[in-house]
């Protein structure tokens, strides 16, 4: 019908430009226009405060509007109004038609898979209109772009979209061919990356739209996904480890899904999930155990549920590092005290963790327990940065401010800031506030603004009590089922004492609270991020009743102090630290290597020679020099293709001349005829998206029957510019029309003759 | 015959005064134990440490003078808190400047990882009591024994004692052990006398002669209970302040006490 009015396609109007032909001045039209209206008001504002017939004011103003906009159309005819739209030379120009060849095109929809659909519109006369007009290159494309001959050769096997890439070779190519158009058949479904703003880019700059035929139903009946799960790829042996999974779900609302976290074929953790509404994402945290060291595959699935359309989304893999280094924690202690005791005792059934202590046990002697020679921490606390440093975390108990010197505050200080180390204050008659912390150079890294009084320190019985943060972390984690660990905490003895922690600063975590028998609630357990470190603050010194006054069996007070411990020194570098983006790629082959590089005191360190020593599949090898990167000073970066599937260990080695400065080792694993699993909905929204951008249009495959005639329309190829006139489209002759009529009905209506 | 029976009667006789002047004197300065002690000004702080005395039942319990009120009492309170200004004084502890009396039947117990026994060779506990002993050693709690000597109190203690942990022997403790290097070097020991040594002259009792520095050790290699055998520390804590109790001893009793609180705080 709009078509009939305008007598064009809308394309013509989008991508058209308006011209007049009649070659008169614009200004004079405007001028004529303005004139006329003032000629035509003259009488109705001499006339304004009578009445005629029975209009008076308004009416005759509508009345007026009418005449001027009659008159303004009138003159805009004259003036021969048309339409200057470029449009693609007959048979000289190149129409790219990419058919997705991924397997989700394979996934049957009301009997036809969504490639049957696509041929099926392709054979029914598209092919051959277009084939009329133009050149038709077909291509198909998944992990790789293919030109076929015949649509038999789209098979639906291929392992992933590719959207971005495969569109950015298409435009490559138009630069030597004269590709005037893309029409692109696909479900959208591209699990990475989607199309990146350079291929969009370089679309625009080259001005070839590209159509999109949307593919598939945008929303499955019943199907439950696993979207996406975020855990740590580098954990200490023995740890808890959680793995954020991400659902989304069709059709299956309020039903219970099971979720399981394998390692190899045993399953490390499960938990039952009710599923929420259709569409939304759902967030569910797995707990499990790390267990001993060595590179674990993480599998994280949801059992199929009856009536789901995709099952193959139900699984996602990941690559876990399970370390075995055991990070060594120095604690120093003002005073001999039970806690010290007991948080010794609970280091010592840990395999992993180490702690060398130093304990005030007179005014002029230290004890040292956990040293590895005779000389560490002889001469009392470390003054030197690399002996310092050599440590992974510090606990410091209680014990005053006034104890260090201003050199050691500053190090303790650069040991988070720089050195990415942990240190957790713990409470005391010389802790905290009233140790002199608040004031002292390290009130800045602190979580807590501390108190500014004394007597904060009470021996008085306090109950522990879970916040949500804490119900979430890691370090509360006493139990695996979250549930029962909120249970495990409510019936946990009363601590011997607390501290007044003072106020959390913003960006600090509470985990705990303290709840005294007499009086309020205090922040027991603080934690918060500072610089390349962490800060914790546990404002007690009593947990010690929690071994001591619950069975033997019961080890709530090993497993909160190894987990507190563990966070403490967990993420703590070494002087390279090596990460990539993604541990699993999935139908992918380009792997980002970066390394985060230090000297011997921890300071970037932008003159090292970085090389990646990679071993694959089948013990392929290879060495890949990283570069730095001219933004992060330390920081340096490697691209690299792993051309095989399967696993991979990359040694990334930091050298200054010919000495090593430090090591580090990632894993990561290429996975492929993973990722058209997921994402399997047509994404409409992407195809829409990427259409409006480039100049096309998004179609529906069950709807290409403007799809010849609007792909004409195009800057890119070789075009020629063509001039339409508007003066004889119908919507003219009715817009005069209706406004004649619509004059006369109400000149009559108001008796104005 | 006759002067034969004289010189009898004689030597009983005169056994007799000794004995009852010797019994006296004891008395006297078991008259101080029980003195009415006034509790400090500070009795009532809150600390870190509280030296903490177990109450047991007495083996025979009743047949000897000790027992009248329990062997656990004896040098109580007078030892437990000259012992504690000792700590007080010489190390960083946080301690309490009174005592407290614990036993094995409440879990009050739990909340004092460091307990002290005198006369363990007079104990003799219930089997449920051995139970919840053992379950406290094992939890992380310390036990130092004192004040038993010789052959008959050792088995005395060693039949409670076995009961408490039938599967770990009572060993010789090393001179390496951290428990004699934690904060006083104490490689060179010696017996420490009780105050019977101002009758006996000797410093050992029954057939005790040489002190034994012994312990049960956890599966960690950490001390859970420190025996101390032909010794009597509690006295040397007690009559520190005595003109004619030796220095030597009481310096020894107040290192030993103090490194076994420390060794328990640390290990």
């Amino acid at each position: 019908m709009l078509e009939f009015l305008f007598k064009y396609p809308g394309t013509v109007f989008s991508k058209g430009n308006l011209v007049l032909l009649g070659g008169w001045p614009v200004w004079l039209l405007l001028l004529l226009i303005v004139g006329g209206a003032l000629a035509l008001g003259w009488p109705v504002w001499k006339q304004r405060d009578r009445t005629v017939g029975r209009a008076k004011g308004f009416r005759l103003a509508v009345l007026w509007l009418l005449q001027c906009g009659m008159l303004a159309l009138l003159l805009l005819l004259l003036w021969q109004p048309a339409v200057s739209v470029s449009s693609l030379k007959p048979q000289q120009n190149i129409v790219a038609v990419m058919v997705d060849d991924s397997r989700s095109m394979g996934l049957q929809e009301e009997g036809k898979t969504r490639k049957d659909q696509v041929l099926g519109a392709l054979n029914s006369g598209l092919l051959e209109q277009l084939g009329k007009k133009f050149q038709v290159r077909m291509y198909r494309f998944s992990g790789a772009l293919d030109r076929v001959e015949k649509l038999e050769e789209i098979t639906a096997q291929g392992n992933a979209s590719r959207l971005g890439e495969n569109l950015s070779q298409v435009a490559t190519e138009s630069a030597t061919l004269p590709v005037g158009a893309i029409v692109m058949f696909s479900d959208g479904a591209d699990n990475t990356g989607g199309v990146d703003l350079e291929t969009v880019n370089l679309l625009k700059r080259q001005r070839i739209p590209v159509h999109t035929v949307g593919v598939g139903r945008e929303k499955f009946n019943k199907d439950l996904e696993i979207t996406d799960v975020q855990m740590a790829p580098r954990v200490l042996a023995d740890s808890r480890l959680s793995a954020l999974v991400t659902l989304k779900q069709r059709g299956l609302k309020d039903q219970k899904a099971r979720l399981s976290v394998k390692s190899g074929t045993s399953t490390l953790a499960s938990q039952d999930v009710v599923l929420k509404a259709d569409g939304t994402l759902q967030a569910e945290t797995v707990v499990f155990n790390a267990g001993t060291a060595g590179l674990k595959n993480i599998s994280v699935s949801a059992d199929v549920l009856p009536g789901e359309e995709n099952p193959n989304n139900n699984s996602v893999a990941r690559v876990v590092n399970v370390e075995g280094r055991k990070p060594r924690i120095l604690y120093i202690e003002g005073e001999p005290k039970w806690e010290f005791k007991f948080i010794r005792r609970a280091v010592e059934e840990d395999r992993t963790l180490q702690l060398a202590t130093m304990l005030r046990t007179t005014q002029n002697k230290i004890y040292r327990q956990g040293i590895n020679a005779p000389a560490e921490l002889e001469t009392g606390f470390p003054a030197k940065v690399d002996e310092l440093f050599a440590y992974q975390g510090i606990i410091i108990g209680g014990v005053e401010a006034g104890y260090f010197t201003a050199a050691q505050m500053e190090l303790i200080k650069q040991f988070v800031d720089r050195r990415g180390g942990g240190v957790l204050f713990l409470a005391g008659r010389g802790g905290l506030g009233e140790g002199g912390w608040g004031k002292s150079a390290a009130a800045d890294f602190l979580p807590v603004s501390l108190p500014d009084k004394k007597g904060t320190f009470h021996r008085d019985p306090a109950y522990v009590e879970l916040t949500q943060a804490g119900r979430e972390s890691l370090i509360c984690r006493l139990d695996e089922n979250a549930e029962k660990n909120t249970e495990r905490w409510k019936k946990l003895p009363y601590l011997a004492d607390y501290q007044e922690a003072g106020t959390p600063k913003p960006g600090a975590v509470v985990l705990v609270d303290a709840a005294p028998t007499s009086k309020g609630k205090y922040p027991l357990l603080v934690t918060q991020n500072y610089g390349r470190g962490r800060v914790g603050v546990m404002a007690t010194q009593g947990t010690w009743r929690w071994q001591m006054t619950q069975p033997l069996a019961d080890k709530s007070h090993e497993m909160f102090w190894q987990q507190l411990l563990r966070w403490l020194v967990q993420d703590t570098p070494g002087h390279v630290l090596a990460s990539t983006p993604k541990s699993v790629l999935a139908d992918e082959q380009k792997v980002l290597l970066r390394a985060d590089v230090r000297d011997r005191n921890y300071l970037p360190m932008t003159d090292a020679k970085v090389v990646a020593n990679i071993i694959g599949p089948a013990g392929t090898a290879e060495q890949v020099q990283m570069g730095p990167d001219p933004l992060t000073p330390g920081t340096f970066t490697a691209e690299w293709r792993a051309e095989k599937p399967g696993a991979y260990v990359a040694e990334i080695l930091a050298k200054k001349g010919e000495e090593e400065t430090g090591r580090d080792v990632l894993n990561f694993r290429r996975e492929d005829g993973v990722a058209e699993n997921f994402g399997a909905e047509q994404n409409r929204e992407l195809l829409e998206k990427l259409a409006s951008e480039t100049g096309g249009k998004y179609y529906k495959v069950n709807d290409l029957s403007k799809l010849p005639e609007e792909i004409s329309y195009s800057e890119a190829g070789i075009t020629v510019r063509e001039t339409k006139d508007l003066w004889n489209m119908p919507a003219v002759f009715l817009a005069i029309l209706l406004m004649r009529g619509a004059e006369w009905l109400l000149r009559r209506r108001w008796g104005v003759v | 015959m006759l002067v034969r029976k004289a010189v009898m009667v004689l030597v009983g006789a005169m056994t007799l005064i000794s004995a009852s002047y010797a019994f006296q004197r004891a008395r006297s300065f078991f008259e101080e134990d029980e003195a009415n002690i006034p509790l400090p000004p500070d009795a009532n702080e809150k600390t870190e440490y509280t030296f903490a005395r177990l109450r047991y039942p007495s083996f025979r319990g009743g047949a000897a003078y000790w027992s009248a009120r329990g062997n656990w009492t004896v040098d109580y309170p007078k030892a437990d808190r000259q012992f504690v200004q000792g700590v007080r004084r010489l190390s960083r502890i946080h301690t309490k400047s009174v005592e407290t009396v614990v036993d094995l039947e409440t879990d009050e117990i739990f909340n004092y990882p460091w307990v002290y026994v005198v006369e363990a060779g007079h104990w003799d506990l219930p089997e449920a009591q051995t139970k919840k002993l053992r379950e406290y050693l094992l939890r992380g709690g310390f036990l130092m024994t004192d004040d038993f000597h010789g052959t008959f109190e050792w088995d005395i203690f060693t039949a409670s004692m076995s009961r408490v942990f039938p599967d770990r022997p009572i060993v010789d403790i090393e001179n390496k052990d951290a428990i004699f290097h934690v904060l006083y070097d104490l490689d060179e020991r010696f017996q420490v006398p009780g105050i019977i040594m101002f009758y006996s002259g000797r410093t050992y009792e029954y057939d005790g002669i040489e002190a034994k520095w012994r312990g049960i050790y956890d599966d960690n290699g950490r001390i859970m209970v420190a025996v101390c055998h032909n010794m009597d520390l509690g006295d040397a804590w007690e009559w520190a302040d005595h003109p004619r109790y030796p220095e030597r001893y009481a310096s020894l009793a107040y290192r030993v006490g103090i490194n076994y609180i420390i060794y328990a705080m640390t290990h």
